[in-house]
């Protein structure tokens, strides 16, 4: 009798957290083929959010389904930060710190104007991304206000309800 | 109804029916096991990177001119890879992503059978054993290689299924018939890849542990085809091997450039190789150092080891310790050279752990220790049931800290078996990126296509990875820390 309960407890030991494994795996993948991705942070609700998290693929594919990456989108807490919680998909590429996200961005001519190009080249420079600031402004200083682009874009979620 | 209830001794009928019962239990789990992965692999596009340029490469001239110009290449050797990459892409008919991804979910698929066939599960232990089994095949460091990347077609991944398909026949009852496959089966492995020779090192060891699925004629034949190979390529073909500019190594706590690798043992490189050979050896058993480089050593003696790499670790010793302990306990037999089933699938892990760590000798890589890797999940397997089958005899507190060791190696290679699938995950994401920015990258490389064929194609792979198949939602959270990827 202990041989019995000693044999099934040794194979449970050895089997059971491998089987245990597989089938994590296996649900996972069910619950996904019904739409639900558990432990995920998703999918992203628009551009901006996608842009936040540096997924240039869902960037590109959100813009080939029309949306504007000028528009300021609301982006959930976990995406950015809890006090980043409307921007632009531009603003949001500069958060993720990715330059080729916003050259990418560029070159889909999601940079309309001068004034915009300003606004994000001073928003690269107040979040120390002196990369994306080389890209937007090359080979000059592109003469901000310290701060100011930052606080323009937290004062949209600090006037939030 | 108890385990061993199930495989009691009884009339012939009932024993065949337990085994075929705890077969196609095995059968069906291995089934759930490649399901899975399969489902990862599927999110994972046609890379950019030594994909695309191959495919271009590929759909040029015939494929017999493709091929027979492969024979003519510096440093590498491998025409049958490019003649298969022709054949799916053919038969593809534009539908890359669905052919490619596809074959590669078919190789899974028959990499687990032959696993499956190799460790033959008919007990109740035997059949214990396959899940940590498949968790260490999948899981294992060396495997990684072999699904998160393709050139668009995993070679790796075709040489694992060269080299279980010659245990196979090896360990099998002989039949002419074999010969003929196993001197074939050399061929197409060894013009594929480097590591394709391993395939008459499996058949050669298998010989000389007692399993004559092939014949002694048949060896000699794979004797003479290795000598003919090295003949062909270093004395008729000049195609040689890659030198120390290639590419950046491993070296102690960190790596080396190619620049660094040149000044320092550009005029003797004897130490490099044999340094390479000993960690190409080493990582099969402990998963460190990592492509020559001691990163779990390094972070701990900082203080710092990722929880991953400590599962590794773990996962990899334990895992050792059961293969040492089998060794240990079988040594009479072997020196008496009597070998069983397993006794053979073991000492064949052994042989090719060090044909595959010799083979590594220019530079060391994880997936190019895949081979190595595939057969310690076989070993591990095999050993591991030895080792359930013996608790049974133990003392009671000598049984406990068995099972609980076992509990600790099957948690350890599970987190490492999810940690596989997560690696498919985020490479799927750093390939969709890849694509997101192929123009920018197409034009730094200066390669921008002007061709029609690369231009669809381009299209197309694009449309495949970002539309068609988009990103998935992003796993994210601490818990991903002790998965390694």
């Amino acid at each position: 009798m202990i041989s019995v309960s000693r044999s099934s407890a040794s194979a449970i030991a050895m089997a059971g957290p491998a089987v245990v494994a597989t089938l994590m795996i296996v649900t996972f993948s069910s619950l996904e083929l019904l739409g639900h991705t558990a432990f995920a942070v998703g999918p992203f609700r628009n551009v901006a959010e996608a842009a936040g998290m540096g997924a240039a693929s869902e960037v590109l594919r959100l813009l080939g389904n029309g949306e504007d990456p000028t528009r300021v989108l609301p982006i959930r807490g976990e995406i950015i930060s809890s006090s980043v919680r409307q921007a632009t998909a531009l603003e949001a590429a500069i958060w993720s710190r990715r330059r080729e996200l916003v050259e990418l961005l560029d070159r889909r001519g999601a940079i309309v104007d001068a004034p915009t190009r300003q606004h994000l080249a001073c928003l690269a420079a107040d979040l120390d991304a002196l990369d994306i600031v080389e890209f937007l402004s090359p080979g000059r200083a592109p003469g901000c206000e310290h701060g100011r682009a930052l606080d323009l874009v937290l004062e949209r979620t600090r006037k939030l309800p | 109804m108890t385990l061993e209830g199930v495989g009691l001794p009884g009339p012939e009928r009932s024993r065949g029916q337990t085994r075929g019962l705890w077969r196609w239990l095995s059968y069906a789990y291995g089934a759930l096991v490649a399901a899975g992965i399969g489902y990862f692999l599927w999110d994972v596009p046609v890379q950019v990177s030594d994909s695309y340029g191959n495919i271009v490469t590929a759909s040029q001239g015939t494929l017999g001119s493709l091929v027979s110009s492969e024979f003519h290449q510096r440093a590498y050797l491998r025409p049958f890879l490019w003649g298969l990459i022709r054949v799916v892409l053919d038969l593809s008919r534009g539908h890359y992503f669905e052919w490619f991804r596809g074959w590669h979910i078919a190789q899974i698929a028959v990499l687990i059978v032959l696993f499956l066939r190799l460790v033959r599960p008919s007990t109740w232990s035997g059949a214990a054993a396959v899940p940590i089994g498949l968790a260490a095949l999948i899981g294992m460091h060396t495997f990684a290689g072999t699904v998160e990347e393709a050139f668009p077609i995993n070679t790796f991944m075709t040489v694992l299924i060269c080299a279980f398909a010659a245990a196979d026949l090896a360990v099998s009852p002989p039949r002419l018939w074999k010969d003929i496959a196993a001197a074939l089966l050399f061929v197409f492995a060894a013009l594929t890849v480097e590591s394709g020779l391993l395939v008459a090192v499996v058949f050669v060891a298998a010989y000389l542990f007692g399993a004559h699925g092939v014949s002694r004629a048949g060896i000699g034949v794979q004797v003479a085809l290795v000598a003919a190979y090295f003949v062909l390529r270093f004395g008729i073909l000049h195609v040689g091997s890659p030198g120390l500019e290639e590419r950046q190594s491993g070296f102690g706590f960190s790596s080396l450039s190619p620049g660094d690798l040149v000044a320092r043992f550009g005029a003797n490189p004897l130490p490099f190789y044999a340094y390479n050979v000993v960690s190409s050896w080493l990582t099969v058993f402990l998963s460190e150092p990592r492509g020559g480089t001691w990163g779990f050593t390094r972070d701990l003696l900082h203080g710092e080891p990722s929880p991953a790499a400590f599962v590794n670790v773990i996962a990899s010793m334990l895992g050792s310790f059961v293969l040492g302990l089998y060794a240990w306990r079988r040594r009479s037999d072997w020196l008496a050279r009597r070998f069983n089933r397993a006794d053979q699938l073991v000492l064949l892990f052994i042989v090719v752990a060090a044909a595959n760590a010799v083979l590594s000798y220019g530079y060391t890589k994880d997936v190019i220790l895949s081979p190595a890797g595939a057969f310690f999940a076989v070993a591990l397997a095999v050993a591991s049931q030895h080792f359930l089958e013996s608790i049974g005899h133990m003392p009671s507190r000598q049984a406990a800290a068995a099972i609980a060791m076992l509990a600790v190696l099957s948690t350890a290679w599970s987190f490492r078996a999810i940690g596989a699938h997560l690696g498919l995950r985020a490479s799927a994401a750093t390939l969709r990126g890849e694509w997101a920015y192929v123009d920018l990258w197409l034009e730094r490389k200066s390669q921008v296509p002007t061709d029609p064929f690369a231009l669809a194609l381009k299209r197309r792979l694009e449309d495949d990875a970002v539309r068609r198949h988009p990103l998935r939602p992003m796993l994210a959270g601490e818990w991903t820390q002790w998965f390694p990827e």
